[in-house]
């Protein structure tokens, strides 16, 4: 189970997010779902978005797949490869998706058409992208459904998804996704719908994908387990923002930021004894719309001080560097905490 | 799907059975009696034993309703003494033509109305969405005499163009003067295509709003890809169902537009017996109506089954109906 | 009875609502219907033409009970705002009363659809099985028949009277909401609170009235405006043939379908004014059904 690191020889990063702002027009008000977020992701590398529900990393996977409505406003740049995914027409776009990014959702149930036939669907990206016919694509999927796991795909390509398991139908989900061979894999969080056995044999196809295909995958999810074993690096993201970044040994080994450390806490362990109150996050995340000062975690922070609801941490830790640990903390884990009601700036 | 089908077919009989027990009802509703009614007010008492003993009214009333229930399943309606003939080749030769008039106006209210749902779908919250939007919603809250009155006054009076009475005779003849028909199936299509137009345009919404039509945008498919490959298929299901569900409003509407334009169909014909207090007549339109137009669900359930592929290999397919 | 009617329970009637609001419920739809303008102009058309035809007579006076047929088909002038009838009844007076009228036939009889629907539909679903299944393939059964031909069966039978329009157009409209609620008692019944109230022992009657019924308070509004709107163009196709009441009661569908005997003679005035009237009330009770189907989550359909 080694998580996967960057490919070796790799001309720089495949997928490169820089300064990106998602604004997200409602009626009468305007979230700012994505707030200044940079990342970068090497060919064969995974990277996991950490958050709760709510933090924007879903708005961030639709960002980077061009998948945003309408009434989205995107500030910043995505690179796919060498090209610029903001500011660019639907033409283009569509030429991007499915070809150079792929992107599996959630819930396999729903995502596939419950009319058309599995074959069908899995082989539609190559019939849209590289003109194959009918029978070439047909072909293709069965190979498709072959690599990813699916017993008798031949026989499969037939069938329609309700005669299909959830954790098959993910599979299928994952061929559709990977059948252009695309850089880029998005996977919104591609194995929440799935009950445990199914959840550990899908990460262990994405591993056997990216070995085979060395697709940079973006892995993004609420649970931190998943992201433990398979991604080299890990993003946490809170209230839209980059909270903290870095090796995903380092993050969770010594965690900074205090939501992440928070995170960290709340999951059930082995040796927690057994009468021992569950360790939750008090409070809620914050309301995107308000245009907020300061640090959003200040509210539910154990640490926090006044500094903190004034200013936006900068960024510390190892600068600017991809691969380094860097995280936006006032107090961070490995400083005293400062005593609760100071007033002033602690160090 | 075996199993879908035997089940909508039994509950299909079940309210057919139903329907004919309402009838019943509805026969011995009638003022002093169903023989008194249908005779006429001068009936003596001999003529209503008769009548009574001759359509086995005179026994309990599961018995009677036994008696009358085997004699319409032979064919035996009753006999209108108002028009001097059995009810059952009255509405013989007028059913087709209600059938034709309602059966030609619905198709091509569905070949309209489809495109016109998916345009408004597609453009939704644009100018040209409410605009049509607003069209369908007056149209679908006019009166239906008016919209086929206003259609005569405009395209039959002042411009001449058709005529403003339906061809009367056999069902032949009704081929003859096409043009004739024109209006009735225009005032009809009309109305139905208001209706049907806000249900193809709701069903494709649902449908863009799913997750499998994000999935296909997530592969590069474009808006005519979506559309043509994706969601009409899936949006048109719900339109089946709908044809079987809408039958009853269609015949409401038929039966005004045969009035306004004279066309010699069971809506006429029951309106006529009203004004003579054709009992006979009345009921045997109701019956037959009504059993029309289970058949007709039921035909369209069929349809969408076979459409449907999660109903083809599944056992539980009923949609909440 | 309208096809919005039949295929209100096509659609499926609830789909899980967004997260749990922080405001109450009540006060978050009331703003959702608030902030749709469409919506609240009918509410408004609504209210004026209801003012309009229960209060209007009491300013502005006219006979409508004696004819006058020296002042038979007036242009509208002085004297005669919207001109006179074919009998000398003074037009803008007319449409008052007719209203009175339609709006009482349509809001009586869509209280007695809804009464009757609401009963029988939240019954059937709450017992389930057998009992259920009987009771809605009588709802199919009295579906199959169109409304317009029972109607003109009934009007024969019965002498139609303000009562007797509102009881059969009443009972010919209940199905629908039959159907609705029998949809909403089936999914609700399964719900813990209904099935914590069984288990202590709270009677049937009780559980479908304080639980079911109040759950699917929503899709029985709806559905009320809807079955308002149905019944005034019932009404005045009713009145088309015929079998409405006779004068000097009158309303609006028998105000324009004897206007239309006049088109050739150019007289508007009789036409107009109550077709537009028509168009106007059931349009706007559309309006309000729809706008209250978005405040309630009800259908995704709407945009």
């Amino acid at each position: 189970m080694t998580a996967a690191g960057p490919a070796a020889g790799a001309s720089g990063p495949v997928l490169r997010v820089d300064g990106l702002d998602v604004d997200i027009a409602l009626r009468r008000s305007v979230v700012h779902a994505v707030r200044g977020v940079s990342l970068e992701v090497a060919a064969g590398e995974t990277v996991g978005v950490v958050g709760e529900s709510g933090c924007g990393k879903s708005t961030l996977g639709l960002a980077l797949a061009g998948l945003l409505p309408s009434s989205a406003v995107t500030r910043g740049s995505i690179r796919v490869g060498d090209r610029e995914v903001t500011g660019v027409g639907e033409r283009e776009l569509r030429a991007i998706r499915g070809a150079e990014v792929g992107i599996v959702f959630q819930d396999p149930m729903t995502s596939l058409n419950p009319t058309q036939r599995i074959g069908t669907q899995v082989g539609e990206a190559l019939r849209l992208h590289r003109g194959a016919s009918r029978e070439a694509a047909r072909a293709a999927a069965a190979d498709m459904l072959d690599l990813v796991g699916l017993p008798r795909p031949r026989e499969q390509l037939d069938r329609f998804p309700h005669e299909l398991s959830g954790g098959m139908r993910q599979r299928v989900v994952i061929a559709a996704a990977l059948i252009c061979e695309p850089k880029v894999l998005i996977a919104d969080e591609p194995t929440t719908a799935l009950d445990v056995t199914t959840q550990a044999q899908i990460l262990e196809l994405f591993d056997q994908l990216q070995q085979d295909l060395g697709m940079a995958t973006l892995l993004i999810t609420h649970d931190m387990g998943v992201v433990a074993g398979r991604a080299s690096r890990v993003f946490v993201m809170y209230a839209g923002r980059e909270a903290e970044t870095g090796p995903t040994a380092e993050v969770f080994g010594s965690a900074e930021h205090r939501y992440t450390a928070a995170l960290l806490d709340s999951i059930l362990r082995m040796e927690t004894p057994r009468h021992a109150a569950l360790y939750t996050i008090p409070g809620r995340p914050p309301d995107l719309t308000a245009d907020l000062a300061g640090c959003p975690f200040a509210p539910r922070c154990p640490a926090a001080s006044a500094v903190c609801g004034t200013t936006y941490p900068p960024a510390a830790g190892a600068p600017g560097a991809a691969g380094g640990h860097r995280w936006h903390c006032h107090h961070p884990v490995s400083e005293p905490r400062p005593a609760p009601h100071a007033t002033e700036p602690s160090r | 799907m075996i199993r879908f089908l035997a089940r909508r077919c039994s509950q299909a009989l079940v309210v057919l059975l139903l329907v004919s027990v309402i009838i019943f009802i509805l026969l011995h509703l009638l003022p002093g009696g169903p023989a008194r009614a249908i005779l006429g007010t001068h009936a003596t008492p001999t003529n209503v034993a008769a009548f009574n003993k001759e359509n086995g009214l005179d026994g309990p009333l599961p018995a009677q309703y036994w008696h009358w229930l085997t004699g319409v399943l032979s064919g035996n309606l009753g006999f209108s003494y108002v028009l001097n003939q059995p009810v059952s080749s009255v509405l013989a030769q007028r059913l087709p033509k209600t059938a034709f008039l309602a059966g030609i106006s619905v198709v091509l209210a569905v070949l309209i109305a489809v495109p016109v749902g998916l345009y408004q779908a597609v453009r939704r919250a644009r100018i040209d969405d409410y605009v049509v939007t607003t069209v369908t919603f007056v149209l679908y809250s006019t009166p239906a005499f008016w919209v086929a009155l206003l259609l005569i006054d405009v395209l039959a009076v002042r411009l001449h163009l058709f005529p403003a009475e339906a061809p009367q005779g056999a069902f032949s003849t009704l081929f003859g003067d096409p043009s004739a028909l024109v209006l009735p199936v225009a005032t009809i299509t009309l109305v139905t295509i208001a209706a049907y137009s806000r249900y193809v345009r709701s069903s494709v919404l649902d449908e863009l709003a799913q997750d499998y039509v994000r999935m296909a945008r997530s592969k590069g498919a474009g808006l005519r890809v979506v559309l043509l490959r994706h969601v009409l298929r899936n949006a048109l299901s719900p339109v089946v169902t709908l044809l079987g569900v809408s039958l009853p409003f269609i015949l409401s509407g038929t039966l005004i537009t045969e009035q306004v334009f004279n066309y010699p169909g069971v809506g006429l014909l029951i309106f006529n017996a009203a004004e003579q207090q054709d009992y006979p007549v009345m009921l045997g339109v109701v019956l037959v109506v009504g059993a029309a137009t289970v058949v007709g669900s039921l035909l369209a359930d069929i349809v969408y089954a076979i459409l449907d592929p999660r109903v083809r290999a599944s056992v539980n397919g009923e949609a909440g109906r | 009875m309208s096809l919005e009617n039949m295929t209100a329970t096509l659609g499926g009637a609830d789909h899980p609502g967004a997260d749990a609001p922080a405001e109450a419920p009540g006060r978050v739809r009331l703003r959702a219907f608030a902030d749709n303008r469409l919506a609240v102009a009918g509410l408004a058309v609504v209210i004026a033409l209801t003012l309009f035809a229960f209060i209007g007579p009491l300013l502005y006076h006219t006979d409508q009970i004696h004819t006058r047929l020296a002042a038979e088909t007036l242009r509208p002038g002085p004297g005669h705002p919207l001109g006179t009838d074919n009998v000398g009844y003074d037009q803008l007076g007319r449409l008052m009363v007719g209203g009175q009228t339609t709006l009482e036939v349509a809001f009586g009889a869509a209280a007695v659809a809804i009464l009757l629907g609401v009963v029988w539909g939240a019954t059937a679903g709450y017992l389930g099985g057998f009992a259920d299944g009987l009771m809605m393939r009588v709802v199919d059964a009295l579906l199959a028949i169109p409304a317009l031909f029972l109607l003109i069966f009934l009007a024969t039978v019965f002498k139609p009277s303000v009562l007797m329009l509102i009881i059969v157009v009443g009972v010919t409209a209940w199905l629908v909401p039959a159907r609705l609620v029998r949809g909403e008692a089936l999914s609700l019944r399964n719900r813990e609170y209904v099935q914590a109230a069984r288990t202590m022992g709270v009677r049937p009657p009780t559980i479908i009235f304080r639980h079911i019924v109040t759950n699917s308070i929503g899709t029985i509004l709806v559905n009320a405006t809807f079955q308002v709107a149905d019944a005034i163009l019932l009404v005045a196709a009713l009145s088309f043939l015929g079998l409405g009441i006779s004068p000097p009661a009158t309303n609006w569908g028998a105000m324009l379908s004897d206007g239309l005997n006049y088109t050739y003679s150019g007289y508007w005035w009789l036409t107009y004014p109550p077709g537009i009237a028509i168009v106007l009330t059931v349009v706007a009770f559309n309006l309000i059904g729809d706008g209250l189907r978005d405040a309630f989550g009800l259908d995704t359909r709407r945009g």
